[in-house]
């Protein structure tokens, strides 16, 4: 009876501007991070996103989301390499040549203010697929794996890491997530070790994978030169080689070539450089690309 | 075979059902009207040519030439506007060649609405066809599907709503030439500053009995792009290149015949484009 | 904000992936909540200041519903007029949407202020805008934002968005209907794309120009341009310009007119 009453008897304007729930979201000083999204009200939601958002089977569709391609990693005697490009396109739009696609997993401090020289412990998550889903999504597991660490007192490994993500896209299988990232890390129970983890919910332990409209091109230099026990040198110029070539040949990768190196200690940037002169150094120096010709 | 070629038209339907998007035509998403007067007729347009939410051509010209006192104003997709009344036009002057009189207004609608009709709309020229004729005064308006209205005033194309709007409420009967103008001018105004798919200019064409037809294209200015804040020339050499090669005339003189204008010569002067100094 | 997560509705197939065909045994009426408002924004950055700017115009189809809607608001400011806010956010797309974003930043901003006692800075309000788009990732806010204040050092700081919150820092970014045709000319003239030094070499040993932060007064006049041509090109872009530099000062704000056809 006492909930009928308290159900009759709230002033009418109650449900007017901010719910409850949404009044404790804004008074919670940490801001909700995932499970919690708001969804159309449709029975096919699947559906009426994809209507909304999916460029490639509606080109005319109302939002076109950014997209990331063309990622590369690994494992070789000396760690992994992680090498990406930095092109964002929604539909034919080019709409940003400098993202940053090797996503820093680590403790609290995301590396960014770290000098470029020294190792930054933690792991490494590469994005292609939606940039956001990437990003929000491997920001969420910095969160857990800090949480982890604090917990236990030790880093979390790599194959705990990429399941806590897997796990998740599994448990967004069917919404319409669409991210296919790698995570690299070293860790002293595992050694160096990279996993696959994309939007279906698959996780995959390996040596050497290239994800994005652009793989095939990378595959193809990756395939033919990669060897375990390759120098640091050169499983470094293997990896700018391929992502090269991926962005030589692929629409939709280009910009500059995003190099990272995981250690022991952790990883190391080597640099985010404009592809353009990259191309004719490689052309010009080393006689590759002979297709491209610079004289009439 | 004369007319239209159809021999892509099952490859087309065949591309568009996979979902290769149609090209994309000029339409003049468009403000056009026309208004009688005691001694003649004037219509007007606005000068703003678009394809999709893109102007693809700020000076435009939307009236159309029909006969010496019989012109066309026209709405829709450019091409057609542009193809149909050059079309009419050359069977009016047939017309009246073989009859040996002036060409008639009501004439000239009558061509545009058989030919618009046997079309069925796939032609899209909206038109607002005016002119004086030994029969008085006419103005009409003919629809792509070839349906037609005779009308003191009237308004057609994406801001004839705007532009009626003017109509409605200031139209009177018995305007003099200055008043029709006017009116018109303003209605155009209307259909430009309210409509986004009709903008820039008015052009206006005044056509009377025992007068020479009058257009007075960019009657009214009222959308002057103001002065750039900086200067956008580069510095010659701030274009990369890879290599380059010199064809001297001499060269040249092997392909094709090259006859060298004077300087001050009328022939080579063109419309002069808008550069930075 | 409703939930409808774990009330999974009968007869749903869940598309397994956005290639597949849908199988639609509901027949459902289309659901579309979408309008697009047109206009179009911009942000440049410099060493100590950020400028947003936007048009006024607000359209529908072809017609224009309003000549004076701004699109660049002030975020976390003491009172309604926006005074002492340290955020700008400029959202162009659907203005509902838009609207609705803003509103919930600007709560967010000021409840962090109450809370903490000091200001938010702009690089915690760029996340938390991040992660307020990402929460309706699966029912998207129709928008693309911009985010400019200064930062840590009073660099200006400008951040650019997508619908559903992937973000990026950048020295200038141009959003909506008229992005296609600001945005190449901003790579040109902010950050001098494709310019190289004259005679600084022959073929492949020319120098590119560098590209360094410009002054204030040659961005205020670089927008001003940026606008006046699109406005040349594009019908959804005109009546007003609405310019909002933030220095250490304070935030300045300019409107200017623009061509109304």
């Amino acid at each position: 009876m006492d909930k009928l009453v308290a159900q009759y008897s709230r002033t009418h304007h109650h449900n007017e501007m901010y719910s409850e729930q949404e009044q404790e979201d804004f008074n919670s000083s940490v801001p909700p991070l995932s499970l919690k999204f708001s969804l159309p009200p449709v029975d096919n939601r699947a559906a009426f996103l994809r209507a909304m958002t999916d460029d490639h089977s509606n080109p005319s569709c109302p939002i076109k989301l950014a997209h990331g391609t063309t990622t590369l990693a690994f494992r070789f005697q000396g760690g992994i390499i992680v090498c990406t490009d930095s092109r964002a396109t929604a539909g034919n739009w080019i709409a940003s040549q400098t993202v940053k696609k090797v996503i820093p997993v680590s403790r609290l401090s995301r590396g960014e203010d770290k000098k470029s020289n020294e190792p930054t412990p933690g792991l490494l998550g590469t994005m292609a697929g939606g940039a956001a889903d990437c990003q929000y999504w491997l920001r969420y597991l910095s969160q857990q794996c800090t949480l982890h660490e604090i917990r236990h007192k030790r880093r979390i490994t790599v194959a705990a890491a990429s399941k806590i993500l897997a796990n998740l896209t599994y448990a967004y299988k069917g919404y319409g997530l669409s991210m296919g990232t790698m995570l690299a890390g070293m860790t002293p129970s595992e050694g160096p070790a990279l996993y696959y983890i994309d939007s279906d919910g698959t996780r995959l332990p390996g040596n050497l994978f290239c994800v994005g409209s652009g793989q095939t091109f990378a595959y193809g230099v990756l395939d033919a030169e990669y060897r375990y026990d390759l120098s640091e040198e050169e499983a470094l110029a293997l990896g700018r080689r391929a992502i090269l070539a991926a962005m030589h040949r692929d629409a939709y990768s280009g910009g500059f070539i995003n190099l990272y190196h995981v250690k022991e200690e952790g990883w190391v940037h080597h640099g985010f450089d404009d592809m353009n002169p990259e191309f004719w150094k490689t052309k010009l120096e080393k006689g590759e690309f002979s297709n491209v010709t610079s004289t009439l | 075979m004369p007319g239209f070629d159809f021999s892509n038209y099952n490859r087309n339907a065949a591309l568009h059902a996979r979902g290769v998007p149609l090209p994309k035509a000029t339409s003049t998403g468009t403000t056009i009207v026309g208004c009688v007067y005691d001694k003649g007729v004037v219509i007007a347009a606005d000068t703003r040519a678009t394809s999709g939410p893109i102007v693809a051509d700020k000076n435009c010209e939307k009236l159309h030439y029909i006969a010496p006192k019989i012109w066309c104003a026209g709405a829709g997709t450019a091409a057609d506007t542009e193809f149909t009344t050059a079309l009419i036009s050359s069977n009016v002057e047939l017309h009246s060649l073989s009859t040996g009189r002036d060409p008639r207004v009501i004439t000239c609608m009558t061509m545009l609405k058989q030919h618009l009709f046997r079309y069925q709309g796939h032609i899209g020229a909206y038109l607002v066809v005016a002119g004086v004729d030994p029969t008085g005064t006419g103005l009409y308006t003919v629809h792509a599907h070839g349906s037609t209205d005779k009308l003191p005033y009237v308004t057609m194309g994406s801001g004839s709503l705007a532009a009626m709007s003017v109509f409605e409420s200031t139209w009177k009967p018995d305007l003099d030439r200055q008043g029709a103008i006017d009116i018109c001018a303003e209605a155009i105004k209307a259909g430009i500053f309210n409509d986004l798919g009709s903008g820039s200019n008015v052009d206006v064409c005044v056509i009377e009995k025992d007068q020479p037809t009058q257009l007075l294209r960019n009657y009214m200015k009222p959308n002057e792009r103001p002065q750039k804040e900086r200067n956008y020339r580069f510095a010659r050499g701030t274009t990369a290149w890879l290599d380059q090669r010199v064809i001297s005339k001499e060269d040249m003189k092997k392909y094709v015949t090259i006859e060298t204008l004077s300087g001050n010569d009328d022939l080579a002067t063109g419309d002069s484009m808008e550069v930075d100094t | 904000m409703t939930s409808l997560m774990g009330n999974q509705s009968r007869g749903e197939t869940i598309g397994y992936s956005f290639s597949e065909p849908t199988s639609a045994n509901v027949k459902q009426h289309s659901f579309y909540p979408y309008t697009d408002n047109g206009g179009s924004t911009l942000g440049i950055t410099g060493s100590d200041f950020a400028i947003l700017a936007g048009d006024t115009r607000s359209t529908s189809g072809y017609n224009i519903n309003s000549r004076m809607v701004p699109k660049v608001f002030r975020i976390g400011g003491d009172d309604e007029t926006g005074e002492g806010a340290q955020v700008l956010l400029s959202v162009v797309g659907f203005a509902a949407d838009g609207n609705a974003l803003k509103e919930k930043l600007d709560t967010m901003v000021k409840m962090y202020k109450y809370k903490h006692g000091k200001p938010m800075s702009v690089s915690a309000c760029a996340q938390r805008l991040s992660t307020i788009l990402y929460e309706k990732r699966f029912f998207p806010y129709y928008v693309h934002a911009i985010l400019a204040g200064l930062d840590e050092e009073g660099v200006g700081a400008l951040y650019s968005y997508d619908p559903v919150g992937s973000y990026e820092r950048e020295q200038c970014r141009a959003a909506g209907a008229a992005s296609s045709l600001i945005m190449p000319f901003l790579d040109n003239q902010v950050n001098f794309k494709n310019q190289y030094i004259p005679g600084s070499g022959a073929g492949h040993a020319l120098e590119a120009v560098k590209a360094e932060p410009l002054p204030k007064d040659t961005v205020k006049q670089l927008v001003r341009d940026a606008f006046t041509s699109a406005v040349e090109r594009h019908i959804e872009v005109g009546d007003g310009l609405q310019m909002m530099i933030i220095t250490k000062e304070g935030i300045e704000e300019v409107f200017i007119p623009l061509k109304q056809d």
